[in-house]
């Protein structure tokens, strides 16, 4: 009876301690975790006469590999997500700062809000408006051709850059919440103590909040560099045949049932965002942040 | 109080569980017990609901709605991007699908793999109100038999506006000319580059080409590719295009110069290339695997028998349908002129068209589609 009694509440013991995790577990376990399974197998596999043959095989990664265009694809894409990332950061961090040190708390709200309100329209919409601003008839070459500063439309949309300035608007706010969130906590009177000591501004932004925020930026980058590596809307719609990124190969591949071709790029997109959180394990650490 | 602190105890939520649940169950046989008891409601319940898998403009809501009304059979739409993911997906899913539409030369695929059933065509009473050419598709037969309710069709030729293309691009390879670079736009579809790349390059059939002729038409796309301005998700896409003059010469579906008329654009001709037609008519297909069989005549009937949808979606969506009851229908609302420029009345058009239809080599076709615009 006593040893029934200790079982029993070891068992309630696991279920407080583990209880929690059950249903994210079983969840992410069947939906993530099975799906991300098969489409490692898919990979793996070959497609023929619009079927997915289970023999085993690298020729989808060798046939990749083997074209040209498909690794300078790979390559754009990480430069495009690269530079995206790195604008929006750049824009999103003073931004942050300025909102966080020296918007009164109730503006600070309102702003806030304004910076979720791409959000309130859809996402295609967001990205078609562009075709509005940047077109040959677009807001900014009918205002140059009114001003009189060109005769010819400029050539604004279907370039690379143009895929980099529409991804930069669209995560800017990924970018601004979550580095405001990190900035929001930092304790002001560092900085003050830093400048009185004979820091400059700069050093001690560099010096003492930087490091703090450190696990802020590291977040802000995977949640703006990560879903760039996959995105396909944004340059299918204005990158044109010069903005092409992997996902457009996934979906062109996905499309004409060449599942196994698909998922092998979709691979190699997961195989750099796990290298992206391997180089980011440390910063992502609040201890390692703070020294402790 | 801190506003983080939990507002229920445990006990508190599972006491709250348990009521809902009860609550739950005893919703869920009571309504099971009206369903008994009234027979309105058992009929509710005992409705059928198809699973479509279909192109967008291959329905509207309110017709699937009059048909809900007329026969108590729905529809949940589901929509394919291509015919090979329908292929694909209708050989994956068995059951899962009811009806499934299809083009051209992959009808008489699907059902010679077995994934659709051939029905009686003549015995759904909608079919009167086709075209006699339709009645009777060759391809499409399979005995006495069809294998898929004709739907509507359109030949893909060449637009241009003349202010800026001097000279009518009567030929593929007038579209490689240099001074077109970034002015030309066509939908996202490789198989469809292949085959003008197969036309261009004398390919015998532009949708099964062989792996030389994929190697030829490779080549060609590749002198293609600096003229293409960008390759379009929806037909809209190359009529704003046209439209707003940042591209020049669009291939599409019939009736492209009269959408960009109505949407204020300029003028707007079309040039039939020498070397031929891609082209392809589409239908609906009883699947194979379907457990509701029994009902596809009767809902098929009552959706294809819409006249006043065939005709509102022809005047929507830009290209003929099948529908001859809907082009009288047409012509007394009308809109005779623009049914006629579209070939509407001209049915015989579509089977001089290279149609469209499966490869032998899917891969390599997709493959000589990506790797020139892949990169």
């Amino acid at each position: 009876m006593a040893t029934q009694e200790g079982g029993g509440s070891r068992a309630v013991s696991l279920l407080g301690r583990f209880g929690g995790l059950v249903p994210a577990a079983l969840y992410f376990g069947l939906f993530f975790f099975v799906p991300f399974g098969l489409i490692v197998c898919f990979s793996f596999w070959q497609d023929f006469d619009y079927k997915v043959v289970h023999h085993w095989t690298l020729d989808n990664y060798r046939y990749f590999f083997s074209v040209p265009d498909y690794v300078g694809t790979m390559w754009a894409t990480l430069w495009v997500a690269l530079a995206a990332t790195a604008i929006t950061l750049g824009l999103a961090f003073p931004f942050a700062y300025w909102l966080s040190r020296y918007v009164p708390r109730g503006l600070q709200k309102l702003l806030l809000v304004l910076v979720v309100v791409p959000f309130w329209t859809s996402y295609l919409l967001r990205v078609y408006s562009w075709l509005n601003i940047l077109g040959d008839k677009g807001v900014i070459n009918s205002s140059l051709t009114w001003l009189g500063v060109i005769d010819q439309p400029l050539s604004l949309l279907y370039h690379r850059w143009t895929v980099v300035v529409v991804l930069v608007y669209l995560y800017f706010p990924f970018g601004a919440l979550t580095l405001y969130s990190s900035i929001d906590r930092f304790d002001w009177d560092q900085l003050h103590a830093a400048m009185d000591l004979g820091a400059s501004p700069i050093r001690a932004i560099r010096k003492i909040l930087i490091p703090q925020i450190r696990p802020g930026i590291a977040a802000a980058v995977i949640f703006v560099f990560i879903p760039i590596l996959g995105e396909y809307l944004a340059p299918q719609i204005v990158g044109g045949t010069d903005g092409v990124m992997m996902g457009n190969l996934i979906d062109e591949f996905q499309k004409e049932a060449l599942y196994a071709r698909a998922a092998s790029i979709s691979l190699l997109i997961a195989a750099f965002i796990v290298l992206l959180l391997v180089l980011f394990r440390k910063s992502l650490s609040a201890r390692e942040a703070y020294g402790a | 109080m801190s506003e983080r602190e939990p507002r229920f105890t445990r006990r508190d939520l599972l006491k709250g569980g348990a009521a809902g649940a009860a609550g739950l169950y005893f919703a869920g046989a009571g309504g099971a017990l009206a369903a008994r008891l009234s027979p309105a409601a058992a009929l509710e319940a005992e409705a059928v609901t198809l699973t479509w898998l279909t192109w967008f403009d291959h329905y509207f809501r309110q017709q699937l709605q009059v048909t809900k009304k007329q026969t108590g059979i729905g529809a949940r739409t589901k929509l394919a991007p291509s015919d090979s993911q329908i292929y694909t997906t209708i050989r994956q899913t068995g059951s899962q699908f009811d009806i499934a539409a299809a083009d051209a030369l992959w009808v008489p695929k699907m059902h010679k793999d077995g994934l659709t059933d051939s029905f009686d065509l003549s015995s759904i009473p909608a079919s009167k109100q086709l075209y006699p050419q339709a009645r009777h598709i060759a391809i499409w037969k399979d005995g006495s038999n069809s294998m898929a309710f004709p739907n509507g069709w359109s030949t893909i030729q060449t637009y241009y506006n003349p202010k800026y293309v001097k000279t009518k691009p009567d030929s593929y390879d007038a579209l490689l000319d240099p001074k077109y670079k970034k002015k030309i736009v066509y939908e996202d579809s490789p198989e469809n580059f292949v085959g003008f790349a197969g036309l261009a390059t004398g390919a015998k059939v532009p949708y099964d080409q062989t792996l030389a002729e994929l190697k030829r038409s490779k080549a060609w796309l590749q002198k293609l590719k600096p003229n293409i301005l960008k390759i379009v998700q929806q037909n809209f896409e190359t009529v704003n295009a046209l439209k707003d003059e940042s591209a020049w010469i669009g291939l599409g579906n019939l009736g492209v110069e009269l959408r960009v008329k109505d949407a204020g654009g300029p003028l707007i001709k079309v040039a039939y290339p020498k070397e031929g037609l891609l082209g392809w008519f589409d239908g609906e297909q009883m699947v194979h695997a379907s457990k509701h069989k029994d009902v596809f005549a009767e809902f098929i009937n009552s959706v294809e028998g819409q006249t006043a949808f065939a005709a509102k979606n022809f005047i929507k969506n830009g290209r003929p349908m099948f529908n001859e009851k809907a082009y009288k229908l047409l012509v007394n609302q009308g809109y005779k002129h623009r049914a006629d420029l579209f070939n509407y009345n001209n049915p015989d058009l579509i089977f001089k068209a290279h149609l469209q239809g499966p490869s032998r080599n899917p891969q390599a076709t997709t493959q000589t589609f990506t790797e020139v615009f892949g990169g």
